[in-house]
């Protein structure tokens, strides 16, 4: 008698064309977004300079509205490596933008504020962690919930017949609340872009070097294997919602400052960015993949694809238009991976 | 083997676990010495998969006492029991894919300074340990990139990296195919060599008369005997120790069996068929037979509609559709080869399941009749004797035997007129196997037709009237069941010899 035998899907080795796409085909894709507004006719608003897509003002203006997706992709990215979601992050957002800004005119100083608010910001993330690893809520309800909750605190705060925490009779907002955003200090680039630069290359770090990454990484990959190994995987999901609540709070300051307000409004629909973001940057849904750098990347094609857009076609056409680019990435990327997966 | 001056590796004494209602392992004592492949065999609910779950910590033993090394031992989670020199290997691999083949070894292990990985002597000894038992399986490799037997030695790879004197492997060869069962062999061996002992659970008699030192019996959760397989009379003493009599499955030409034509296949091709053509009679069970990747799958389902070929199928005169639906409407039922994902709805009860495929013939105007459904399930329940409390039982919790009996009850009530079996008995202890075999022969009995898609010659040998024999896509041979069949000959066509069948 012999053995009976079973299927064995074995996968055959990517190509090395193959894996130098799935690699490096974000890069191409920004330098395609970039050609093509280039080649374009972008003198007809007032946004751009004239003539050429890629004029140093045009750059600087693209990258201080993009500093608040930036400094949250990466972290978003990790999270979603692991295997999870944070839907509050446009709330956690709002809120912090309110408090930074009640802070700010209220004469707290700018790194106390700073620093308050980036708190704040780890305290709600660990909240929506708690939910998560403690209580067990399914991540998408648990942060559907918070969504809800850090919005009507940010709603409550501001109350009174505003709309928003601005400077208003007496109270002023203080000068270093507007530069923070808007004022460049290194390169033409304001402190909120490079922050999200600083933030994003200690995210990178941490990814490629740290237990949190690995963990981060096998924990979304195979969790029972994860468990198996001895990592505590719930402490790394619990750390990474609060990384991630940081960073929305990070990028609530960034768009209050720009904006010159503290909106609670303000980081509305950040979570649908933010995914689409992680997206064209390659991370999977389910887990275990992504890079923190190739969601900065991806954040800023989908900015230099929004403000682009603008001078090119009426602002309607813009969710339309970027709804196509990301479904050719996708298709894109799907196309890449199923050859790499082809048993 | 049996060391007497050393204390066992492992040992267990008077072990009894006890669930609501049922006794599952039931004073049990025996040991495991050193530096031995321990085979633990017993039918499905014997106790093993209970026994292994208390070794490994996943379960805590009502009473008795475990002991490694002579100590006494209390796992309170595989954590604990790997800290004790006990790893597992579970059915499921647990490899992270997206990982390298080091990050995998090392995971959970990895030396750090500040939350930082650093680079320690951890990293060498692992590239060791996998070059001992594997040179071929390159350190910087990504997981996702390896074969299933690849992956499950990484496992033990890093099972004995970790310093794990005992390892524990429920059925491990589930999924590989017969070259890959070679090679997890002299993994196994090699590592016998280097003092780790091997516990093999396997409900593959061939691989443990192969492999084991020792092989231990359990039935109906109780030790029935601990002896060197060298003491062993073959197979057949084994299966008597399992279930306490002999298995007989000797193929009886059967009565039942037509000259009408029920299915006429012609020129199935696809990416792997290459011009298949046959067919199926009333009453008929017929056998498709051949190794890994020889086509049985894929025929079944193309046969189902459930993928594309070109070629014509015939079914009772019509043309089939290429749609499960159509193939179901039709009268044609598929037991799919992976009873858990592809067969079973794991998370519905015993009721829930059987009518799937046949709602719409139980409803009136779109409003489902669920006494009908209450009977049909006592029914099945009954007819193919589903060992269960109670029909509300969801199916993840039936054993393997049971679950594939519900999928079968669920093809059976759709009416079909011709049954394709993918494996249906894989993971399936070896009484449920023949109460499975009885099943499929009183179908055909009763005029429908069946065809056993399967890769043990046992089975087709042992059931089917006629026998397709397949290599590499192709349908070498077609051979009637009888006495005196040589299987060296059948083995020679399915390897891809030139010789045919001549009967």
């Amino acid at each position: 008698m012999f053995k009976s035998t079973t299927y064995n899907f074995s996968r055959t080795v990517p190509g090395q064309a193959a894996l130098f796409l799935r690699n490096y085909y974000i890069y191409f894709v920004l330098i395609a977004v970039i050609a093509f507004l280039s080649l374009a006719n972008l003198d007809r608003f007032e946004l751009f300079e004239r003539g050429n897509f890629l004029y140093e003002k045009n750059i600087i203006n693209i990258l201080r509205v993009s500093a608040p997706i930036l400094v949250l992709a990466g972290a978003f990215t990790l999270l979603m490596v692991s295997g999870y979601i944070d839907l509050s992050v446009g709330s956690t957002m709002g809120l912090s933008a309110v408090i930074y800004a009640m802070l700010a005119i209220n004469g707290v100083s700018f790194w106390a504020a700073f620093s308050i608010t980036a708190v704040c910001g780890a305290l709600l993330g660990a909240f929506n962690g708690l939910l998560v690893v403690r209580f067990k809520i399914t991540p998408v309800i648990a942060t559907l919930i918070t969504l809800s909750l850090f919005k009507g605190i940010a709603l409550l705060l501001v109350q009174d017949g505003v709309s928003a925490i601005k400077s208003m009779g007496d109270l002023r907002m203080p000068q270093w609340f507007n530069d923070y955003g808007r004022e460049g200090v290194l390169m033409g680039l304001p402190m909120a872009f490079w922050v999200a630069v600083g933030v994003t290359v200690v995210l990178i770090v941490l990814q490629n070097r740290s237990l949190l990454g690995k963990y981060a990484a096998a924990t979304g990959g195979n969790p029972t294997a994860a468990k198996l190994s001895g990592i505590n995987t719930s402490m790394i999901v619990f750390v990474l919602y609060a990384i991630v609540g940081m960073s929305a709070a990070l990028a609530g300051i960034a768009r209050a400052s720009f904006m010159s307000l503290g909106d609670p409004l303000s980081g509305d629909g950040m979570e649908l960015t933010a995914i689409l973001v992680v997206l064209i940057g390659g991370t999977a849904f389910s887990g275990g993949e992504g890079k923190v750098l190739r969601s900065f990347i991806g954040a800023l094609i989908i900015m230099t694809l929004t403000l682009g857009m603008l001078t090119l076609v009426p602002a309607y056409y813009q969710t339309l238009v970027i709804g196509a680019v990301l479904l050719g990435a996708a298709a894109s990327n799907h196309f890449i991976s199923r050859k790499d997966h082809a048993s | 083997m049996a060391n007497q001056h050393q204390s066992p590796a492992l040992s267990v004494e008077g072990l009894i676990k006890d669930y609501p209602g049922v006794r599952a392992v039931d004073d049990v004592s025996f040991s495991i010495e050193s530096s031995t492949v321990h085979c633990l065999v017993g039918e499905n609910g014997a106790g093993k998969s209970t026994l292994i779950k208390m070794l490994t910590g996943a379960l805590q033993p009502t009473q008795g006492v475990m002991k490694v090394n002579g100590v006494a031992y209390q796992p309170n989670s595989t954590q604990d029991a790997r800290e004790s020199g006990i790893a597992t290997l579970f059915q499921e691999l647990h490899v992270v894919d997206e990982l390298s083949v080091l990050e995998n070894l090392t995971l959970g292990m990895e030396q750090s300074r500040f939350g930082f990985v650093i680079h320690s002597d951890l990293e060498d000894r692992v590239i060791q340990t996998l070059a001992t038992i594997e040179p071929s399986i390159n350190p910087s490799a990504r997981v996702s990139s390896l074969s299933v037997a690849q992956k499950q030695i990484i496992e033990i790879a890093r099972a004995a990296s970790s310093g794990a004197n005992v390892i524990i492997m429920d059925e491990p060869t589930a999924a590989l195919s017969e070259r890959e069962v070679e090679r997890l062999f002299t993994v196994i061996r090699r590592l016998r060599e280097q003092q780790v002992t091997v516990v093999y659970i396997s409900h593959k008699l061939d691989e443990i008369l192969t492999l084991g030192d020792v092989v231990t019996v359990l039935r109906d959760g109780k030790h029935i005997v601990t002896k060197p397989l060298s003491e062993v009379a073959g197979r057949s003493e084994l299966i008597d120790m399992m279930i306490g009599r002999s298995l007989i499955q000797n193929y009886t030409p059967r009565t039942a069996v037509t000259n009408e034509v029920v299915l006429s296949a012609k020129g199935l091709s696809n990416s792997l068929l290459k011009n298949v053509s046959f067919d199926i009679n009333k009453g008929e069970i017929v056998g498709f037979y051949g190794l890994v990747g020889a086509g049985k799958t894929e025929i079944a389902r193309a046969l189902f509609g459930a993928d594309k070929v070109s070629g014509s199928i015939v079914f009772k005169g019509q043309p089939v559709g290429n749609t499960p639906k159509q193939a179901i409407a039709a009268g044609i039922a598929l037991v799919p080869e992976e009873r858990r994902t592809q067969g079973l709805f794991t998370n519905l009860t015993i009721r829930e399941n059987i009518p799937v495929m046949n709602i719409r013939r139980m409803s009136d105007n779109g409003v489902f009749r669920s006494s009908d459904e209450l009977t049909a399930a006592v029914n099945y329940v009954e007819k193919l004797g589903i060992a269960t409390n109670s029909i509300e039982k969801h199916t993840e919790k039936l054993s393997g035997g049971n679950q594939q009996k519900v999928v079968l009850a669920k093809c059976l009530f759709s009416d079909a007129d011709l049954l394709l079996l993918d494996e249906p008995t894989r993971g399936v202890d070896v009484g449920a196997k023949t109460e499975i075999y009885d099943i499929i022969k009183n179908l055909a009995d009763e005029g429908n037709s069946v065809a056993l898609f399967s890769t043990e010659l046992e089975e087709v040998l042992g059931i089917c009237d006629r026998i397709f024999l397949l290599y590499c896509g192709s349908l070498k041979s077609v051979i009637i069941n009888g006495p005196n069949l040589d299987s060296t000959d059948i083995l020679n066509v399915v390897t891809g010899g030139n010789k045919g069948v001549t009967q």
